[in-house]
């Protein structure tokens, strides 16, 4: 049988745990524990969880709701933007169609879209806006007092247009293209009846 | 029935993981133990507070754990330790826990040691300080190891990079030398 009884040496040690007094002072403790906790490792929460977790607090959620509200009212003011031009310009392909397939075979056509470059007033597209105007203004429903306003402004603009063609004849006369002067005349009288358009063609050449 | 108590080395991984009062039960555990060993070692209340501040600030702030077979005692002792010898060789001090000293003239004059005087060993915590301080460097560190750190044979023979049976006579010839400075003293 072995002695269980602690040898003399291990006494020493149990004497000296026994009685051994010091401490670590109270302001280190405190210290240390402050700086234990302050500097706790942070332990990130994944995406779902802090996105769950922001969804609990009453600030996000309606800050998430008030985002929420300004994103379906963006969305429905889109789709009506989209809704309106349907029908305001759906009757012009029947009155500009015929013209333009008509003016596509003939000279008049060529020398319609040909003086943009050589008269200095009228735009390029100019030609084409003419002849849409008053479509447009056929096609203006009674509701659409705004659409009105619009066409009254755009009413202006054949005055101008008119002089340019009337301006074209002349040169197409000068030129000795008489036929396509005549041909010219004669799709102007039948856009613009109630002008007095010999009056006006006689009034440039004098000019 | 109470909870089975969390190891050492789970409450490090609590606190590393965020858990802040896992650190308060760890140093509960280990504050009083670790300081005495300062203590002991340094002989000085102002170098033990500085050391023994450092290795548990480094604790704190660092991400590292014990490695390999240390366990967290040998890893906290190990810091403490290293901190201690940085700071005597910052300050030009010889490193005192690697004096050359012949371990077998000291324990010659204990061998006749009555067991009897055990009973009349001094408590009086200057004595017993005293004779701390009277043991070589090396002989007290493993004492201390031993007494506060709560460190096995092998443990210290691993943290000091020391073979196993120097431990043991160290720790040995430290306890005969104490017993015999302790009692001399209550017998004069």
């Amino acid at each position: 049988m072995t002695d269980a009884r602690p040898t003399p040496e291990d006494q020493v040690l149990k004497h000296y745990r026994e009685h051994a007094t010091s401490e670590p002072p109270a302001h280190l403790d405190a210290f240390l524990l402050a700086a234990a906790q302050r500097e706790v490792p942070v332990h990130k929460p994944g995406l779902w969880k802090r996105w769950v977790q922001a969804c609990q607090k009453p600030r996000w959620q309606v800050a998430f709701a008030s985002l929420v509200g300004v994103a379906l009212m963006l969305a429905l003011v889109q789709r009506t933007e989209e809704q309106l031009p349907s029908y305001d310009f759906a009757p012009a392909p029947e009155v500009s169609a015929p013209v333009a397939k008509k003016e596509a075979s003939s000279s008049v056509a060529r020398s319609l879209a040909a003086p943009a470059g050589a008269m200095s007033a009228p735009a390029p597209a100019a030609p084409m806006a003419d002849f849409a105007a008053p479509a447009q203004s056929e096609s203006i429903n009674a509701e659409m007092a705004d659409e009105a306003k619009v066409s009254k402004r755009s009413a202006i603009a054949p005055a101008k247009s008119i002089d340019n063609q009337l301006r074209e004849v002349i040169r197409l006369q000068k030129a000795g293209q008489a036929q396509a002067a005549a041909d010219l005349m004669a799709t102007l009288h039948k856009r613009f009846p109630k002008e007095n358009l010999t009056a006006r063609l006689k009034d440039l050449q004098k000019n | 029935m109470s909870a089975p108590e969390s190891s050492d080395e789970s409450l490090l991984a609590r606190y590393r993981a965020g858990d802040g009062p896992a650190f308060e039960i760890l140093y509960a555990r280990h504050r009083q133990g670790l300081y005495r060993f300062l203590l002991g070692l340094s002989g000085k209340s102002e170098l033990a507070e500085e050391v023994y501040q450092d290795t548990w600030l480094s604790l704190i702030r660092s991400t590292s754990q014990p490695q390999g077979r240390a366990n967290f005692r040998t890893w906290l002792y190990q810091i403490a330790r290293n901190r201690l010898i940085d700071h005597w060789r910052k300050h030009g001090i010889h490193n005192p826990l690697h004096d050359s000293y012949d371990e077998q003239i000291h324990a010659l004059s204990d061998d006749a040691a009555d067991p009897e005087q055990l009973l009349s060993l001094s408590r009086d915590n200057q004595r017993l300080e005293a004779a701390l301080q009277n043991l070589p460097a090396d002989q007290r560190e493993v004492f201390l190891l031993r007494a506060h750190g709560d460190l096995d044979l092998s443990q210290i023979a691993t943290l000091t990079e020391t073979p196993l049976e120097t431990v043991k006579s160290r720790l040995r010839y430290a306890q005969q030398k104490l017993r015999r400075l302790l009692a001399e003293e209550v017998l004069t």
